[in-house]
């Protein structure tokens, strides 16, 4: 069995007015908005809504324009970079992936914030990498380059690399991005695992709904940059969410096999 | 996903988790050893020692390795040749060698390129500029240094202005800098052209890279300011590992990465600026020193040791060559080192395009 320390603290993020934008574009204009820690939150919504960006602004990828992020109640931008590294894990959306390097040591980076250069490596740093590659099951893969790996290897690589680095929370931006069917639902089941044991707090940016719907505790939909629904899929998702937000036209239904909601669009014309 | 029932958890006898590293403690300090690059770095030492000992021996009179040794030691009819001629010269080829080798690591890794170096983006052009200007205004020799360093440096400051902002990305940075230097080089021309044909020879041979006539001070100057920087390199060999990343990843871990691109870059400014206001322009170990480095330890951005190392090797073969090769004329090195650029620029060329 995998296994993986269970007691740790639920991580609440928050925004207050928050304001990002890319140049004179203004993606997100004033949002208040409040994450429920300890969940598996999925953000959905079309192209351009801004949920990429909102993402990027809790991540601290992006600095707001105006308005705060809120981690546990204090502001996020305010704090210093690498203490909050040792918090939040980041996996930002199809990273690059460095020449020549093994699995195990792009994974071993990933304990940068507990290292000096004075004090490059601990036991604990073992410790901590071992666990990781035994979570992703990389363990037989630790000596290939990543380069010489398939997308979902290399998926599960860039996620190892986010779990040495031991945090509470774990944001991803659309981590099933160019994964087939199977390698998606190994990384999904691979998050939710790491939510329910683990008890990290787990945000993630989805394109797929049906996806969102079925692994999410906590769904938020967003659009134009404004959050339109957000709560549990089964109180979110109905057909008037997918005819407003998405401009589909469908039927939600019930998943046979978990009960969650799933959407069926109309027939093609 | 397979739990770890297939995959049994592995006790590892490795002290660092990735193949081929080893953690080396003393007490509270603790740094990761690629076993590749100390062995590399072993091999590069034995080698530049045995370039040093035949440089050493060659020249007008020739000396026989063993005496050289008996001379270095101060015994034997060779210790005035050997220590006051032929020992100063290349002693500061082996620094500049070395200090180059360094910035050029330094700014590939931070830029990601293998073009990046100190002599493409206009850190030697500028000091050039400089020094030309000292001589045709007649000043000293005393003023050379240390306004070849200021005209390094404040070119440096011009590229960085030009793709700073933009955290030094890539090609902006290269591009950058290429248009800087070559602005330089023409406007050093002009200079030259107007000046003394005596003072627009001597620019000439300094543009050119020489280590004729230098000697023991001009490495003191040089290795002073290096020494002091040591522990930054330390940092910065570290430092070197996160700007490998990807940029979004390695802020994910904590890393202010533009604040951290310039930071490795000014050092490596300051260092090749360094270097050339001590020996002129010596071109093209900046460049390959790193890359050949690189590839002898096959790391996945240039090792910084093994880079000074190469540089020196490379600096110490080419001088010997340069002051050898059509004696009793003497070549500044930084035209051997030029001619060697051009191939190696079209090799990598070729290697990239068959990858």
């Amino acid at each position: 069995m995998t296994t993986d320390a269970a007691d740790r603290p639920p991580v609440r993020l928050a925004t207050r007015g928050l304001t990002v934008g890319y140049g004179d574009r203004t993606v997100i204009d004033g949002l208040d908005l409040e994450l429920p820690g300890g969940a598996f939150t999925v953000i959905v919504g079309p192209n351009a809504c801004g949920k990429s960006t909102l993402l990027r602004t809790l991540a601290r990828l992006l600095a707001p324009r105006s308005g705060t992020v809120l981690i546990d109640g204090a502001e996020l931008h305010a704090q210093p970079t690498r203490e909050l590294a040792r918090r939040l894990g980041v996996l930002p959306q199809s990273p690059v992936t460095p020449e020549g390097l093994t699995v195990a040591d792009l994974v071993a980076r990933g304990r940068q914030p507990y290292q000096r250069w004075f004090r490059q490596w601990s036991g604990e740093d073992s410790a901590a990498v071992e666990r990781a590659l035994r979570l992703t099951g990389l363990g037989d893969l630790r000596d290939r380059p990543v380069d010489a790996l398939s997308g979902g290897q290399r998926q599960r690589v860039w996620i190892a690399l986010t779990l040495a680095q031991d945090t509470d929370a774990l944001l991803l931006d659309e981590p099933t991005t160019f994964l087939d069917l199977a390698h998606q639902v190994e990384v999904l089941d691979l998050l939710r695992r790491l939510n329910r044991d683990g008890g990290r707090t787990v945000l993630a940016v989805l394109h797929d709904l049906n996806q969102a719907c079925r692994y999410a505790d906590h769904l938020v939909v967003m659009k134009d940059g404004r959050v339109t629904a957000q709560g549990p899929p089964d109180e979110v998702m109905d057909a008037a969410c997918l005819a407003g937000v998405f401009g589909l036209g469908g039927v939600v239904v019930p998943c046979p096999v978990t009960g969650a909601p799933m959407i069926v669009p109309d027939a093609p014309a | 996903m397979k739990t770890s029932a297939a995959v049994p958890f592995r006790p590892s006898a490795r002290s660092h988790p990735a193949a081929g590293r080893t953690v080396v403690r003393a007490g509270p300090l603790a740094f990761v050893v690629r076993r590749r690059a100390a062995a590399a770095g072993l091999l590069l030492i034995v080698l530049t020692a045995a370039a040093t000992l035949v440089s050493l021996g060659v020249g007008s009179t020739f000396i026989a390795p063993l005496d050289v040794v008996r001379a270095l030691a101060g015994d034997g009819p060779s210790t005035v040749v050997v220590q006051d001629l032929r020992l100063p010269r290349i002693v500061l080829g082996l620094a500049v060698g070395a200090v180059l080798g360094l910035s050029g690591a330094l700014l590939q890794a931070v830029s990601r390129n293998p073009l990046a170096s100190p002599d493409v983006v206009g850190v030697s052009q500028g000091a050039g500029l400089a020094a030309t200007l000292v001589m045709s205004a007649g000043l000293g020799s005393a003023w050379l240094g240390p306004f070849a360093l200021l005209g390094g440096l404040a070119a440096a400051a011009a590229v960085f202005a030009v793709s700073g902002r933009h955290g030094l990305a890539a090609h902006r940075f290269v591009l950058g800098g290429v248009a800087v230097a070559l602005a330089l080089k023409a406007l050093t021309e002009v200079f030259i052209v107007g000046a003394d044909p005596i003072e627009g020879q001597r620019a000439r041979i300094w543009l050119a890279g020489s280590l004729a006539g230098l000697g023991h001070r001009e490495t003191l100057t040089l290795l002073v300011p290096v020494l002091l920087l040591a522990p930054v390199l330390v940092w910065a060999g570290r430092a070197m590992d996160t700007t490998a990343l990807d940029d979004d990843v390695a802020r994910g871990l904590g890393v202010r990465v533009v604040r951290r691109r310039l930071a490795l870059a000014g050092v490596a400014v300051v260092l090749a600026a360094l270097a050339t206001s001590q020996a002129g322009a010596v071109d093209f170990v900046a460049l390959a020193a790193p890359q050949l480095a690189r590839r002898l330890v096959r790391a996945e951005r240039p090792p910084l040791a093994c880079a000074a190392l190469t540089g020196a090797l490379l600096t110490v073969v080419a001088d010997l060559i340069a002051r050898t090769a059509f004696a009793p004329v003497q070549l500044p090195v930084g035209v051997l080192t030029a001619a060697l650029g051009g191939p190696y620029l079209l090799w990598l060329l070729v290697r990239r395009r068959n990858r």
